[in-house]
Order: C-alpha cells, then sequence, then structure tokens
C-alpha cells in the first residue's frame, strides 16, 4: 500500500466542526495526524464590558449539546470573583443538574453518536429475531423489552425504511466495512436500543426543566439558583416536583444499568483489539467537581482532581489551574496572534485576536507544518494531557476511591482484560459507561441529599447578598470549572467596575483536538490516531471509532457557541 | 414523510460520504427539499471563520439554497444572528434572510427553539403543503403570534402589581410576576407559556427565572438581563435610559439655576449702581 | 430711580406711546386649553409611566381583586388617547387659527427667523430684556418643535406600537406595528419610549423658568396669557412678529 493522505470533513457525529488528516505509511497505518477545528465565533470578545451575571447565558450557547457545563463554570467563576458563597441547596440542586447532563450525555453519546462505529445497521436485517432475544436475555436478564416480537418489530420497521430507499440519517455510511464484527443479532439488539435511548434521553433532562425551565439551555444564576424551594407552594419545587425528579432517577438507573451498560460490555468483548489502539498521550487531566458542599473544597469532590503522566498510576499530581505557571495556552499552529510574540499565556492574561493563515478555501489538505486549527492549544506544565471520562476514572482509580475502584475492576474482571487496557479507544468508551454508573448512584445520592436538607428545614437556594453591583468590589478575578461530560472545562475572568473586563474559556475539546505546541508535542486525538491500522482509506471507519470515543465537541473547543453553528440540515419533501 | 438525510450532528456518514449526500439531493430533488439551517455563516475575511469539506459555510448555503423549495432557518442563530453575531460580531455573522434573498425564508427563533415547535412548522409544510403565515419578523404567526407575557399563568399578579424584589423573597417562593427581575417575557413572541418545554415540564417563568427574550431579534444586546431596561445602545453611551433621563433633567435645572442666579446677580449690581448713583447725587446735593 | 405710575393723562399717551401698553388677544381658547391638556396628559403619562417601569409599593395577598399594575397602565392609556386627541386638535388648530397659532413654526428657510433665532440666543446670554414677540420667538418655537411635536410624534407612535402588541394584527398593530421591527424589537422600543419620556421633563424645567423669567422681564401678562389668552404690547413689540404672516 502505498503511502496515503485521509481527509475527514466533515467528522459526523460530534458537535460543531472538526477536520482530521490522517497520513497513512506503507502498511496502511496512521503515521500522523492532525485535527482541525474548522471553526471560531469569538465568544470571549462578545463578552467584553457585559455584565457578569449575564456571563453564564453567553456561556451557555457555546455548545448545545453540552448544555449547562459552560454555565455552571460561568457563574462559579463570577461566584469566585465576588466571593459569593452558595447555599448548599443551591450546590446540590448543580449537581444534580451536572450529573443528569451527564448520565444523559454519556448514553447519547455511546447509542447516537459512537455506536454507529461498532453497529452495521444493515447487517441486522438478516438476524434471527429469537436468537437476538436469547442474545437480549443472556447480557440483561431484567430488562423488560426483550421477546422475539419486540425485535421482530423493531427488524420489520427497518425493513421497510431499507425498502423504501430511503436510508435519510444512515445513508451512505460504511455499512459492509470489514471492521464491523458483531454478529447479526447483536447488530438488531443495538438498533433496538438506539431508538429505546432516543425516547429516554428526552425524559431524563426534564430533570433540567424542573429546575432551570428548559432544555437545552436551561437558566443559571450567579449566587444559587432561580428556583425557589417551597413545600406549601404550587409555584415553586414542590412535593410534585420532587416526585417527578425521583421517578425520572430511577428510570435512568434501569436505562444506564439494565441496557447500556450490558451493550456497552457485549459490543466490547467482541472488539478486543481495540484495548491495543489508540492509546495517545498516556497523560490525564482532571480539575474535579462535585463538591459536597462549597466548590473551593476539593478534598469533598466526588471527582478527585489531579494529573496521571505516562500512564504512571501510582502517582497523582495536582493540579491549580489559577497557577500561571501551570495552565498555558499557545498558538503555534492556530490562527491566532499573540501579542509581542509571546509563546503561551495563561488563560488570566489570555487574549483572543483571530488571524487566519491557513488555506484560502475551498482547500484540499491542510498543512502540518504551518498552522491548521481554530483551536489553541492548551498545556499543563508543558505536557499535552487528555480529559475526559477516561481521565477522570483513571484519577479516581488512582486516588484509591472505593466507588471508582469498584467499577473499573467489575468491568475489567467481566471483559477479563488487564487494567492496561484501560489505555485505549475502547478503553475511553467503556470509561464513559462506568462513569455513568457511578452517575447514577450519586444522582441517587445527591436527591436524597437534598430531601434530607428539606426535612431539617433548610429551603434557601440563592445568595442574593452581593447581587446588586454595587456591593462588588471594584476590580475582580476569578476562576470557575467543572467536569463536563467531556473533561474539564474552565473559564477565567476579570471583572473591572462592574463589566466583564476579559473572560477566556479553555473547554474539553481544546484540550483533546488541540494542535501541535512548539514543541512538536501531538494533541490528544492526533497522538490517540498514531499507529492505528486501517483496512480501507476510502472508508475510514477506524479514525472515526478513535476520534468518538473522546466524544469531539469542536463548537465548545473553538468557542463557536450554540447549539447551532454547526449543521445543515436536509430534508426531502415528497 | 419526512427523511432527514444531512445533519452533521447524527448522521452515520461521515466526510466526503457525508458530502455527497447533499450534492445528491441537490442534483435528483432539485426545487423540491426543504433546507433547514442551524447556525448562521460569518462572512467575515471571506468567510474562514467556519469550513466544512475544506469549504466555507457561506459558499455551501449559498449552494444548497439554489435548488430549495423552501428555506427553513432554524433557531436564533439562522433566523437573527444569535450570540456570534452579538456586538461586536467578531466573525461578521450573518442571518440566513440577509444572505439569501431568492427564497421563501420562515424563520423560527429560539435560542433553540421548543421542539413541538420545530416539528410544528415542519409538519404544517408537510400536511397542508404550504409555507405558514409569517409575521413582521418572518417568524410564523401560529406559534409566534402572541407574547409569552399575554398566556403566562402569572400575569394575575403582573396585573394586580405583585413583583419579585429579590431571589428568595416571599413573592419569589409564591410565583408572583418577574418583571422586575428583568423577565422579558413582556417583550418576547413565542409558545413557551402556552406549550411549555420538554413535554410541558414547565419553562422559564414556571421555574422561578425571568425570561431572557430568546426569540427576539438581536436579544443578546438587549441586556444586561437582569434590569427592566435595556442600556441605551448609541455609541460612546453606555447607560441606562433612566440614568440619561435623569443627568438630561439635572442639566437642564442647572441650567436654569446658573441663568437665574446670574440675572440675579446682574440685577443686584444695577440696582447698587443705581443707589450709588443716588446717593452720590444726594451727597452733592448737600454740599450745595 | 423707581418708574412711578401716574393716573393715565391722555395727552401723555398721545405725545409719547412708546411708554404704554395695549391688550391683545393672543391665544385663543383652542390653543390654552391644548396647552392645559396637555400639560396635564404628560404630567400623568410620565408619573404612570415611571410606575409602570418601576412599580413599587405590591400590594399583600392573593392577586384576587388588586389591579394596581392594570389601573395603572389603563389610566396611561387613556392619558395617552387624549395625549393623541389634544395632538390631532392642536394640529387642526394649527390650519384654522389665528396667526400666533402657527408662530412656533420653524421657518428655517428664511433669514429673518435664524437672524430672531440668534438675537434671541444672545438676549437670553447677555441677561437683556431684548426685543419682545407676542407670538413665539424663533428659539421657543424650535423648542416646540422639537420637544413637543417632535418627541411627542415619537411617543406617539412607539407608543402605540407598544400597546398593539396586546392585539397583534389587530388596528393599532396595523397601525404602528411597523415601529417595532423598524427600532430592532419590542425590546428596544420600550427602551426609546423610555428615554424619550424624560425630554418632557427638560422641556418642562426650561419651558416654565423661560416663561418666569420672560414673564419678569416683559412684564406683558406672559405667564397669565395661557389662561386668559391676552397679553400687553408697547408700540414696536408687534413689529417683532412680522415675520410670520
Amino acid at each position: 500500500m502505498a503511502k496515503q493522505r485521509v481527509v475527514v470533513d466533515p467528522v459526523t457525529r460530534i458537535e460543531g466542526h472538526l477536520r482530521v488528516e490522517a497520513m497513512l505509511n506503507e502498511s496502511g497505518v496512521i503515521g500522523d495526524a492532525i485535527s482541525s477545528g474548522t471553526m471560531w465565533r469569538g465568544i470571549e470578545l462578545i463578552l467584553k464590558g457585559r455584565d457578569p451575571r449575564d456571563a453564564w447565558a453567553f456561556c451557555e450557547r457555546i455548545c448545545g449539546v453540552c448544555t449547562t457545563v459552560h454555565a455552571l463554570a460561568s457563574v462559579r467563576c463570577v461566584e469566585n470573583a465576588l466571593g459569593i458563597r452558595i447555599p448548599e441547596n443551591a450546590n446540590i440542586i448543580r449537581n444534580i443538574m451536572f450529573l443528569t447532563q451527564m448520565v444523559q450525555d454519556h448514553v447519547i453519546h455511546f447509542y447516537h453518536l459512537h455506536a454507529l462505529d461498532w453497529v452495521d445497521l444493515v447487517s441486522a436485517l438478516g438476524a434471527d429475531p429469537s436468537k437476538t432475544a436469547a442474545l437480549a436475555q443472556s447480557v440483561s436478564p431484567s430488562w423488560p423489552k426483550s421477546s422475539p416480537g419486540y425485535f421482530a418489530d423493531i427488524q420489520k420497521t427497518l425493513k421497510k425504511f431499507v425498502e423504501s430507499g430511503q436510508l435519510g440519517l444512515f445513508q451512505n455510511a460504511y455499512w459492509g466495512h470489514p471492521a464491523y464484527k458483531l454478529p447479526a443479532e447483536a447488530n438488531l439488539m443495538a438498533v433496538a436500543h438506539y431508538l429505546e435511548a432516543l425516547n429516554w434521553q428526552k425524559e431524563i433532562i426534564k430533570i433540567h426543566t424542573i429546575f432551570g425551565g428548559k432544555n437545552p439551555h436551561p437558566n443559571y444564576l450567579v449566587g444559587g439558583m432561580a428556583s425557589t424551594i417551597d413545600l406549601q407552594s404550587d409555584n415553586a419545587i414542590n412535593m410534585e416536583r420532587l416526585n417527578m425528579i425521583r421517578d425520572l432517577i430511577k428510570q435512568a438507573a434501569v436505562i444506564v444499568e439494565q441496557m447500556y451498560i450490558p451493550d456497552l460490555l457485549a459490543v466490547a468483548s467482541f472488539y478486543p483489539e481495540w484495548t491495543q489502539i489508540g492509546g495517545g498521550l498516556g497523560n490525564y487531566m482532571v480539575y474535579g467537581d462535585l463538591p459536597a458542599k462549597d466548590i473551593s473544597d476539593a478534598s469533598s469532590f466526588r471527582f478527585p482532581p489531579g494529573v496521571i503522566l505516562n500512564k504512571n498510576l501510582s502517582e497523582v499530581l495536582a493540579v491549580d489551574p489559577t497557577n500561571p505557571e501551570e495552565i498555558r495556552e499557545e498558538v503555534t499552529h492556530s490562527w491566532y496572534e499573540y501579542p509581542d510574540q509571546v509563546a503561551s499565556l495563561h488563560p488570566w492574561d489570555g487574549v483572543t485576536v483571530p488571524k487566519y493563515t491557513g488555506p484560502k478555501p475551498p482547500y484540499s489538505q491542510l498543512d502540518e507544518t504551518g498552522t491548521y486549527s481554530w483551536l489553541k492549544s492548551p498545556r499543563w506544565k508543558g505536557h499535552a494531557v487528555e480529559v475526559g471520562p477516561l481521565a477522570r476514572m483513571l484519577v479516581g482509580y488512582a486516588h484509591g476511591r472505593d466507588d471508582f475502584r469498584e467499577v473499573v475492576n467489575e468491568a475489567l474482571g467481566r471483559l477479563n482484560v488487564p487494567a492496561t487496557a484501560l489505555f485505549s479507544t475502547l478503553g475511553r468508551t467503556a470509561a464513559r459507561g462506568l462513569e455513568t454508573r457511578l452517575g447514577i448512584k450519586w444522582l441517587q445520592d445527591e436527591f436524597d441529599h437534598l430531601i434530607g436538607n428539606l426535612k431539617g428545614g433548610d429551603t434557601l437556594v440563592a445568595d442574593t447578598s452581593r447581587w446588586e453591583p454595587s456591593t462588588w468590589p471594584g476590580e475582580a478575578r476569578g476562576f470557575g470549572f467543572t467536569e463536563a461530560p467531556r473533561g474539564s472545562l474552565g473559564h477565567w475572568i476579570h471583572i473591572k467596575n462592574e463589566k466583564i473586563e476579559s473572560y477566556q474559556i479553555v473547554v474539553p475539546s481544546t484540550w483533546n483536538a488541540s494542535p501541535k505546541d512548539a514543541r512538536g508535542q501531538k494533541g490528544a486525538y492526533e497522538a490517540a490516531l498514531v499507529g492505528t491500522p486501517m483496512a480501507d482509506p476510502e472508508r475510514p471507519v477506524e479514525i472515526l471509532r478513535t476520534i468518538h470515543s473522546f466524544d469531539p465537541c469542536l463548537a465548545c473547543a473553538s468557542h463557536v457557541l450554540g447549539p447551532d453553528g454547526r449543521k445543515l440540515a436536509e430534508v426531502i419533501v415528497r | 414523510m419526512i427523511s432527514l438525510d444531512y445533519d452533521e450532528t447524527l448522521q452515520a456518514a461521515a466526510g466526503h460520504q457525508a458530502e455527497e449526500i447533499r450534492e445528491r439531493i441537490m442534483r435528483e430533488h432539485p426545487g423540491e427539499y426543504v433546507l433547514a439551517v442551524e447556525g448562521n455563516a460569518p462572512t467575515g475575511d471571506g468567510g474562514v471563520y467556519c469550513t466544512v469539506a475544506g469549504r466555507t459555510f457561506l459558499d455551501i448555503l449559498k449552494e444548497s439554497a439554489e435548488g430549495a423549495k423552501a428555506i427553513i432557518a432554524w433557531g436564533s442563530c439562522a433566523s437573527d444572528g444569535c450570540v456570534q453575531a452579538a456586538s461586536p460580531n467578531p466573525t461578521g455573522a450573518k442571518p440566513v434572510h440577509e444572505i439569501i434573498h431568492s427564497h421563501p425564508i420562515i424563520n423560527v427563533p429560539g435560542c433553540p427553539p421548543i421542539a413541538e415547535v420545530m416539528t410544528g412548522v415542519l409538519t404544517y409544510i408537510l400536511t397542508f403543503d404550504k409555507l405558514p403565515e409569517l409575521d413582521r419578523f418572518g417568524r410564523p404567526k401560529m406559534f409566534y403570534g402572541q407574547r409569552i407575557h399575554d398566556k403566562c399563568y402569572r400575569r394575575s399578579y403582573f396585573d394586580a402589581g405583585q413583583f419579585v424584589e429579590t431571589w428568595e423573597d416571599d413573592g419569589a417562593r409564591k410565583g408572583w410576576c418577574l418583571y422586575k427581575m428583568g423577565c422579558r417575557g413582556p417583550m418576547t413572541y413565542n409558545s413557551c407559556s402556552t406549550f411549555k418545554w420538554n413535554n410541558g415540564v414547565s419553562f422559564p417563568i414556571g421555574s422561578g427565572h425571568g425570561c431572557i427574550g430568546c426569540s427576539e431579534n438581536k436579544f443578546w444586546d438587549n441586556g444586561p438581563f437582569y434590569t427592566r431596561l435595556t442600556n441605551v445602545p448609541l455609541p460612546g453611551v453606555e447607560s441606562t435610559p433612566d440614568k440619561i433621563g435623569k443627568y438630561a433633567a439635572v442639566a437642564a435645572g442647572v441650567g436654569v439655576a446658573a441663568h437665574a442666579a446670574s440675572y440675579a446677580a446682574n440685577q443686584g449690581i444695577k440696582k447698587a449702581k443705581k443707589n450709588r448713583q443716588t446717593k452720590k447725587l444726594l451727597e452733592s446735593d448737600k454740599e450745595e | 430711580m423707581a418708574r412711578r405710575v401716574h393716573p393715565i393723562n391722555i395727552i401723555d399717551v398721545a405725545r409719547s406711546p412708546h411708554r404704554y401698553f395695549r391688550r391683545k388677544y393672543v391665544w385663543q381658547w383652542p390653543v390654552r386649553i391644548f396647552h392645559w391638556v396637555n400639560a396635564v396628559a404628560v404630567t400623568v403619562l410620565f408619573s404612570t409611566g415611571l410606575y409602570i417601569s418601576h412599580p413599587i409599593l405590591a400590594p399583600a395577598g392573593e392577586p384576587f381583586n388588586n389591579f394596581v399594575m392594570a389601573t395603572v397602565r389603563q389610566v396611561h392609556f387613556i392619558f395617552a388617547f387624549i395625549f393623541l386627541i389634544n395632538f390631532l386638535w392642536r394640529i387642526y388648530w394649527f390650519w384654522f387659527g389665528n396667526n400666533y397659532a402657527r408662530s412656533g413654526f420653524p421657518f428655517f428657510w428664511r433669514r429673518s427667523w435664524w437672524k430672531d433665532l440668534f438675537r434671541q440666543v444672545g438676549d437670553y446670554f447677555s441677561l437683556k430684556r431684548g426685543h419682545v414677540h407676542l407670538g413665539h420667538n424663533a428659539l421657543a418655537g424650535l423648542s416646540y418643535t422639537i420637544f413637543v411635536i417632535g418627541l411627542g410624534w415619537v411617543q406617539i407612535f412607539t407608543g402605540l406600537a407598544l400597546y398593539s402588541e396586546s392585539n397583534p394584527g389587530g388596528f393599532w398593530s396595523k397601525l404602528t406595528g411597523w415601529v417595532i421591527p423598524l427600532l430592532g424589537g419590542s425590546m428596544q422600543t420600550h427602551m426609546w419610549h423610555h428615554l424619550f419620556a424624560w425630554g418632557f421633563i427638560v422641556f418642562a424645567i426650561l419651558h416654565v423658568y423661560i416663561v418666569f423669567y420672560d414673564g419678569q422681564q416683559y412684564k406683558n401678562g406672559l405667564v397669565t396669557s395661557m389662561i386668559s389668552g391676552v397679553k400687553f404690547y408697547r408700540n414696536g413689540d408687534l413689529e417683532n412678529d412680522k415675520w410670520l404672516s
């Protein structure tokens, strides 16, 4: 096989605009790769001069898929700057919203954004419904929808769909590609659950609607939450609302434990080779999140913070995003300009000045030696690091947290692979599922915690003592962070005279999808692609598997804002 | 039947296979497909701020629009520019109707629009084979005909004059009107207070936070969100209308006071002069 | 030396008429009614407007039987229509009233108007009594054109547009609804309506002051003329209004 350059643009089933160019060597293995964010909107410039209390709404629109995470980081950075401590209930509600987002997002990612990389939809047509039912019952005995009739109905629908010649969203994919390994029955089961998950995801998210009024883009509030609790009022969070939340959490637990996790493990068991591919950097970073009471108390976080270097699970390094020596962003290969040719900047001093120096569109190829992305290259103490579910599971595991160890060890045992299998494409995908299991458990915990507080008579959800700008200091800096589904997210704010002086955001996918830095260190996507063998360069399903295992969110990464700004949907009217 | 053929967030195909689908639809179904655009095209610097498959979004939008039967601008990005077009609009982002002039465009604003509204618009076109009636902003009247405020379940508190004054006050718990917290319900045309969100669970006002007006034209520049009135958008003037009004009134007051004072002083000087003259005259009389 | 008032001496009047005032009916009753209705309407509109934008003194209890905001808005709307009808009435009288009813018109294409404008400004700054008009001087006319006519139209159109929002597609919406997209949406329309309302306050301050100042300077019954309609003039005063006709 000759050397070849494979270009995937658009990378679909992600949020935002991502382009990947992979350079294959003679043996059909990826030798080098670049990842390019191909869109920029300039949120940081738009925020300048605005009311800091409004910032969350702007930031939230960075992305419609990870809605809420930017709002959360934003209110936290403003509260941090102004010295506001939110009431305990507000913290719990934010944790519940955080976990709801994470659980929903991970399930959607697995079924709707990632599964089709592993599942051959068309092959499901040839499956035997009763064998499928048997398989479904064996992987998840208590899941109710596993009768032969159910699968026969699903198959019929699918058949009609394919025969009509209108595959819609599923047309022109890599069906029949040799890299698909699942038996027809497993494929049919996955298709059925694709539809189940699609139905369920709009249920769980109602928790956001209860507290935030809508989803996508629920409302947040500097100082706490706006959803007052009054058990004696039908116009506030009351028993009816709490019942709904409890039921939704229960329902989510069933979906995760009886559908998602069994499916994940079943699919994973057919692709053992992917525990050897796509490991990438081996450096992992977590800011941490889910405080018990107060965001300033990192020791109470359910997700502990820390950095792991070179896959060394025996040592977790401390991370301090407010330290200007630790996190620095470079623009060597990005379409931005820094003043006075400085090499890197900490986000508090960060600037965003676009300077497009790429090829003039339309172009067919980017130059990996020049500038090639709208993403900056953030580095931790000079290291390129990976963030996300795998990083969180590894840091929790390395910290020796029991809940982490339990779910990780159980899964490793079920798949019969060593812990090193986690450093891979499949490891990333599995970590997401394991994290969802924790998420469900914690969601129940947080809910019980809230009820406990209410029993004690504490219904406060907002601290309004610093609401009025006249109570603010003339100048203040703040840092807000969260662990978004895709990884560590940080917002840095500088407030001056009641207005935003500067605002900088470093999002998970900027860490993961970042271009090379000045020292030539690859970003996490680029590093993970290297060494991947490709069966058919014309149909690069292998690239999609690894890239999707990160759950890219380029809308966020290039601060491109909005649930939108991303897709051009076409519908044929007949 | 709706066949969603090209949607980057959900479609199975990627890369050039994905783009092939778009090209095929345009080739095989000219004048038959509905183009639903999410997001908008940055027009600054030749459109380099958003490219797909090496081409600018602007270019792809124009090409895809050519054979469309109608264009739906999904969401505030496509229909009014939304947040990336907020001042200073660094990328020169423009809503679809400022780029495409040759086709009927249905604006379905909201950040995001209510799901039921989106499906309602699409199925209306399919079922009745005509485009919905639009208002002055190109929005379907059936969903954007009235203000949220006029259908809000808290309207009785508004009419009574009962308003939430701070988060967490008694009014907030009782569900009083959020008008004074900056609620944009009185200026926002949408169905939130009738359909509500996520299968009718709640809507922003129902969950204690005011509406931010996300289906209104250029709503991002109508801030700050927690004040009743937006700042005056004149260049160099960044203030509330009340502040400007008060300053103007004070300036007028100071002006007339200064005039009155100088008039009084002037009169005093004249009088004193006269008095001196009279005195002199009297004195000279005496001497004689 | 203080001017002494003597009993009228016919011979003196005939010899030096410039020392004596004569009566003239200047402000016809429609103009006077317009003025006072306008003054009341603007006062009510401004104060109810302030409440509407910054409501205070919330009643306690259930919203049942409390209509504070609703009532204030109703009053605002009623006075807005009074303001509007009064405004149209004055426009009618501009054409059918006497010359003084037209004296505020800015004849900016005439040299004499500009001359008068600068002369008036000069008079005010030099604190001199200067020349006397029985009608409006050019500066007064200009300020009425800007503050009463201009501002009035702006408030009428923005106000009616906002009013029409409660009945989309209705009469007022068809007539004035175009204002909302013109100004960039309902929020912006509210803002401009509110900002321009302050213009009336600025005007009221200037207007009341100048009236008393001029009254003090001219001593020609200027202040009471808006009630009686009558002003007093001396020889030569009428000359200053000549450019009107």
